[in-house]
């Protein structure tokens, strides 16, 4: 007797499929599992040959022949025991499987189904190839319900599923998971309110927000950077619909969905600490990569603090993302793409102690020291980021009085308004601006432009630096909501420069 | 430490020097735009008095003296922590080259080929101020090497002479001590003069120019400047507030001031450009 059950196997935001097929055989009582299975795989057969024990059913006593095909794909992961276990179950009890319809589950001993990772991914890939139904852990059910015209059937147990199968008993289909946007109330957890004093960081965010610009800030310990990184979710508009759905699949992949609220419209905020390596920050991991927290940031903010403490080659790894916003990664398994659009914000020291230009306390490093550490930060990063502003620390009084900064409910709604202005525009952010579409969509008035030219001819501005002006210059004036860039405009994107990192 | 040795020096360039009165300029190698301007219009006008300037070739002071000495057509003395052949820091390449074609010297008590090493600079230190009669000290925190080298000067009993600076300054605490202990007061290289007591020897002569160290401030056409300091940074966010304007646009009207260099980009924020006068009368 032979039954064949479809499931399918992540490889990144894609899958390949992978059929299951059972034969039972006269012979010596054996459970042959064939098929290229990895060793999480090869354990499924205890697993299932004790799930299928508990849940009252019986395991053939005959030779049973379980070939996950295509036999040339590495099966990895616990996602194979469910339609392993359903396809001996149909095998023993001389059933079909039920057709467009595909399983997900790890199995436990008692029979009960259990959690796995992206099962998001993997539905929605499903329903791509024409699926009509998917049974996954009840546990995951929701998030599978994410995509609109597949039939999700939430799985607690194998006895429910082959009841289900066998004997037509019913298991209710998860509703569909509605996306409702909600103006979440978690973002304003910081908030603009609670910085006291800098003015100009604050500006700066709020210009890096309202373009998608990357943002440095250079500032003494205890300035307050990471509070000022921490608030630049809170003044980002609410994730779009496909974007939550992005980031969701992402999150679904590391098994980090909550189950009660798959679609999060909040902006990711991603601060991995400077010992990252690279597999962490990029993406990586045996046989196929898993995303890192470039891609969790995706859509968001990914937060480097202690920039130069970051290893040169982690940070030479970003530029890529930076550029493209994707990265793509090669493992033993093959290659994965995975989105990796975020909003960097650095920071740093001024220099290795961290008191260089501290009103109140005195640098001790040599300005050799000085050097090395800033020229650890130069180059190609730099170069992509394109505002950078000096953080001073703020005085004690002035910690102790009541904060006298705008909120972030109505820095939001500025940043919101210019992000349209230039989605309609130019369909992009003005981050995203290329040279050439810069010069067709932003247009200098001549004396913007004669100044521009001049601080370029006296300051040995590069070509790169002379874009980057341009394009902060086109996101300060979308701010204001002004169609031709001023004078005022290119002078303020000018100040956003550091005196001591070359830039 | 103990008088050092002068007679057994490496030396390139013009050696032995011209008998004419000597002056060292030393202090911070990080210094604030003012200190920097400072030593540069001393190292100048003592050129034009016909003194030899002495530092030590370091970053900061010791550039900016030996700069004012060469721009004001003098001789100038490099006493260094290294072998005469190793300039450090390389990025002064240039300067002890300028400083030979103009007809001054490099020196060193250490062999050639000596690599910087930090023990080194003190010893230079004491020779620096062995090879002057008077040390100005123009900038120095607490710890500075240039306190070394004045207090060489008091072993060796040479004049010691410093700047004053705003109180407020960490880079002035050690210039004030000395002022405190009785170094002489220096407000122009005429106070340097008299204490050498050149009297009618010198060629041309600062004492006829009233303007003193002779700096001169762009109009100041916004009122931002005025609220600048020429040695504490103040960021624009301190501006904004002190004039109720938008961060934004005090940052717009800094970068155009910048434009003009009426002001400058020091740390995270902006001082006061100081300029030479144009031509001192």
């Amino acid at each position: 007797m032979l039954a064949s059950v479809d499931s399918c196997l992540l490889a990144g935001l894609e899958a390949r499929l992978v059929e299951v097929q059972a034969d039972s055989a006269n012979g010596d009582s054996h459970f042959f599992l064939v098929g290229l299975a990895a060793t999480s795989v090869k354990e499924a057969r205890e697993r299932v040959r004790s799930a299928i024990r508990n849940s009252g059913l019986a395991f053939p006593g005959r030779r049973l022949t379980v070939n996950l095909a295509p036999a040339e794909l590495r099966k990895e992961g616990s996602a194979l025991d469910l339609p392993i276990a359903v396809a001996i179950a149909l095998t023993q009890l001389g059933k079909a499987p039920p057709s467009r319809s595909a399983f997900l589950g790890e199995l436990a001993l008692d029979g009960a189904v259990r959690h796995v990772d992206g099962v998001l991914v993997a539905a929605r890939w499903l329903r791509k190839r024409g699926y009509e139904r998917v049974f996954v852990p009840a546990a995951d059910a929701a998030e599978a319900a994410l995509v609109g015209g597949l039939e999700v059937i939430p799985c607690t147990s194998l006895g429910q599923v082959v009841a289900h199968l066998v004997r037509a008993e019913i298991i209710e289909a998860q509703r569909p998971t509605e996306p409702v946007v909600e103006q979440d109330t978690e973002a304003t957890e910081f908030d603009l309110a609670e910085v006291h004093g800098q003015e100009e960081a604050r500006r700066a965010l709020e210009v890096a927000a309202g373009g998608g610009h990357h943002l440095l800030m250079s500032g003494s310990p205890g300035a307050g950077k990471t509070m000022l990184a921490r608030c630049l979710p809170g003044i980002l508009p609410p994730l779009e619909l496909s974007e939550a759905f992005e980031v969701a699949q992402i999150r679904s992949l590391l098994g980090d969905l909550a189950s009660n609220k798959p679609l999060d419209w909040t902006r990711p905020f991603r601060a991995p600490h400077h010992g990252v390596s690279m597999a962490g920050l990029i993406g990586g991991g045996a046989g196929l990569a898993l995303p890192g927290e470039i891609s969790r940031a995706t859509h968001g903010v990914l937060f480097l603090d202690e920039l130069a403490e970051f290893q040169a080659s982690v940070l030479q790894a970003l530029r890529q993302p930076l550029e493209s916003g994707r990265v793509s990664i090669t493992r033993s398994g093959g290659a994965v793409v995975y989105p990796a659009r975020f909003m960097l914000v650095a920071a740093t020291n001024p220099c290795p102690c961290g008191w260089a230009g501290d009103g109140q306390r005195n640098c001790r490093c040599t300005p050799s020291l000085i050097d090395a550490y800033q020229r650890r930060l130069s180059g190609p990063l730099l170069d992509r980021i394109d505002l950078k502003v000096g953080v001073k620390r703020v005085s004690l009084d002035e910690l102790a009085s009541e904060p006298k900064g705008e909120p972030s409910a109505p820095v939001r709604e500025r940043v919101v308004h210019a992000r349209r202005i230039q989605l309609e525009r130019q369909g992009c952010l003005n981050a995203q601006l290329k040279p050439a579409r810069l010069r067709q969509l932003a247009g200098l008035d001549p004396v913007a432009r004669r100044t521009l030219e001049r601080w370029a001819e006296q300051k040995g501005l590069t070509a790169r630096g002379f874009h980057r002006a341009w394009r902060v210059a086109r996101t300060s004036a979308d701010l204001e909501g002004s169609d031709q860039i001023a004078e005022r405009h290119i002078l303020e994107a000018l100040g956003y420069r550091l005196h001591d990192v070359a830039a | 430490m103990s008088q050092p040795d002068l007679e057994h020096l490496h030396v390139r360039g013009c050696w032995p020097l011209p008998a004419r009165p000597r002056v060292a300029i030393v202090g911070s190698r990080r210094p604030s735009p003012y200190g920097e301007a400072v030593a540069e219009q001393l190292g100048s006008d003592l050129a034009k008095s016909n003194v030899i300037v002495v530092s030590g070739l370091a970053l900061g002071i010791d550039a900016a003296a030996h700069r004012g000495a060469l721009n004001g057509g003098g001789l100038t003395v490099a006493v260094m922590g290294t072998g005469v052949d190793v300039v450090y820091p390389a990025a002064h390449l240039r300067l002890a080259e300028e400083i030979l074609a103009a007809g001054g010297a490099l020196v060193s008590q250490f062999p050639d080929g000596t690599n910087p090493r930090r023990q080194n600079f003190p010893a230079r230190n004491w020779t620096m101020a062995a090879l002057s009669d008077v040390v100005v000290v123009v900038e120095a925190g607490e710890g500075s090497g240039a306190l070394i080298t004045a207090d060489a000067a008091i072993h060796l009993h040479k004049e010691v002479m410093a700047v004053p600076g705003s109180i407020f300054s960490a880079l002035s605490v050690g210039s004030h001590s000395l002022l405190r202990d009785g170094a002489g007061l220096v407000q122009n290289a005429r106070d340097v003069v008299a204490v050498l007591g050149l009297g009618g020897e010198v060629l041309d002569d600062p004492l006829s120019t009233p303007n003193r160290l002779g700096f001169a401030l762009l109009p100041d056409r916004d009122g931002i400047v005025a609220h600048l300091s020429d040695v504490l940074a103040a960021s624009a966010a301190d501006i904004a507030r002190k004039l109720q304007l938008p961060v934004a646009e005090v940052l717009g009207r800094l970068t155009a001031l910048e434009l003009d260099g009426a002001v400058r980009r020091h740390g995270a924020g902006y001082v006061r450009a100081l300029r030479r006068g144009k031509e001192r009368a």
